[in-house]
């Protein structure tokens, strides 16, 4: 076993033995499973609502309307899921990030750690393993659920092509929550108090998740969180066109707002990204950022630092 | 002493087996419980386990992979009588298969008693340097403290 699978492995184990990540886990299978009962119940609902609709039509001699549920896509009925993603998704991957530094620094092993013989860049490799597969495995339990909850609704006809978008939405967010990941390690790790890296990832976050959307989709408010048409007047201020196109690209929670609306198929016609770069590129490329300095951070962890004696 | 609170002793030691890249880390951990004679504690986790316990955990850390050289930092800190003298035992076992154990401490009774050779440090600098039986032979009618007093008062000079 390789020295960054074996520091991976320690660190995975670490992260399950921890509480405040398995309630945050828990917390966030329990977001989606409401999701996927929303879902469910507003469908059924409308069925119920369309059967009764559809009986008297019928018996009116009236033409009976296609069914609604059958008109719009079945990945729509998650289409909430986005939002637990960017929200609590995002900030789990923060405290794991976060956790992934603190518990090595609180148990004071970085020093032992510090005098095996493997290279430094192990070291750094392993966390983000960990990180990575963390991650991995909170979209395999949405994916677990959602797909679960797409088989178990009857008026919903799931073929493959929908499962395949659905697995690329799950990529999406596990790339994306996956960057605020890697912050929060590489901030940990640079900084001799490991809270104030877990502070400096949330700011970032908060940023991207709230005062970005601000700037950049003024022109369209509705589209802040959730990609839906415009409900009101939009204010057609010369000032968000400008900071929509130019703060567009750095907007990750709206680019994946967007690509969630298009790759669960609940986006409106006519609404494009904000920006001129898309978020198919901007959000692989913040990854790889993040990564980058995940990866630089950790390498460069001081390994004399913390412990109960310091 | 630094370990993984919420994992077993075995984890712990097999972890750092592992990384240190011991060939069959299970049986290494396995024989540095029994030497150390904490088998017992083997699949309890560290958290719940007394300074003492620890300390002898965080020794088999430490001699899992077989050093030739062995440093303690002040290894009885904080450790009842019970655990000294469970140190003690401990120390003249690692010294008996081999091993070239550092002791820094400042309790001279101990190193009176677990010691071949005596070092004194004074601002970085080894100040002297005998073995015991030497220190016993010169120095019969002083104690180890008048000697280390005599040592550690002359240190600026003799550092300088």
């Amino acid at each position: 076993m390789t020295p960054a699978r074996l520091i991976a492995r320690q660190s995975l184990a670490g992260l399950a033995r921890d509480r405040s990540v398995l309630i945050l886990i828990a917390f966030f299978a329990a977001m989606v499973l409401v999701t996927a009962w929303l879902g469910w119940s507003a469908t059924n609902t409308v069925n119920a609502i369309y059967a009764d609709a559809a009986t008297y039509l019928s018996a009116s001699g009236l033409p009976v309307p296609p069914n609604p549920v059958s008109q719009s896509a079945p990945l729509a009925v998650l289409r909430n899921l986005g939002v637990y993603i960017s929200l609590i998704g995002a900030f789990g991957s923060i405290v794991i990030g976060q956790l992934l530094i603190e518990t090595d620094r609180r148990a004071g092993t970085l020093p032992l750690i510090g005098a095996r013989p493997f290279e430094r860049r192990d070291l750094a490799l392993g966390k983000m393993r960990a990180l990575v597969t963390a991650t991995g495995a909170m979209m395999a339990v949405a994916g677990v659920i959602s797909v679960t909850t797409l088989l178990t609704i009857p008026s919903l006809v799931v073929g493959p092509g929908d499962l395949l978008r659905l697995a690329l939405f799950l990529v999406a967010g596990w790339a994306y929550v996956t960057i605020f990941g890697f912050l929060a390690l590489g901030a940990a790790a640079r900084m001799p108090v490991t809270a104030s890296g877990l502070i400096a990832a949330t700011v970032v976050w908060l940023v991207v998740t709230f005062v970005l959307p601000e700037l950049t989709a003024n022109v369209h408010p509705t589209a802040a969180i959730n990609p839906v048409s415009t409900l009101a007047n939009t204010p057609d201020s010369a000032f968000f066109h400008l900071t929509s196109r130019v703060l567009g690209p750095l907007s990750l929670a709206e680019g994946f707002a967007w690509l969630s609306g298009d790759l669960l198929s609940f986006l409106p016609d006519g609404l494009a990204p904000r920006g001129t770069i898309p978020p198919a590129v901007t959000l692989p490329a913040a990854l790889i950022l993040a990564g980058l300095f995940a990866a630089r951070s950790a390498s460069k962890l001081d390994l004399n630092a913390g412990g109960p004696d310091a | 002493m630094r370990l993984y609170d919420r994992f077993t002793t075995r984890e712990n030691l097999t972890f750092f087996a592992r990384l240190s890249g011991v060939t069959n880390p299970v049986d290494a951990v396995r024989e540095t419980l029994d030497f150390l004679d904490i088998a017992p504690l083997a699949d309890r986790r560290v958290g719940t386990f007394s300074k003492g316990m620890r300390q002898r955990v965080g020794l088999a850390q430490a001699i899992l992979h077989q050093p030739e050289v062995l440093f303690l930092d002040e290894p009885t800190s904080g450790l009842d009588p019970m655990g000294v003298r469970q140190l003690r035992e401990i120390i003249e076992k690692l010294h008996a298969r081999g091993m070239t154990v550092f002791m820094n401490t400042h309790l001279l009774s101990e190193v009176a008693r677990s010691c071949t050779s005596i070092g004194v440090l004074a601002h970085g600098k080894l100040v002297f340097h005998d073995s015991m039986q030497a220190v016993a032979d010169k120095y019969d009618e002083r104690s180890l403290e008048d000697l280390y007093v005599g040592v550690a008062e002359r240190a600026p000079e003799v550092a300088a």
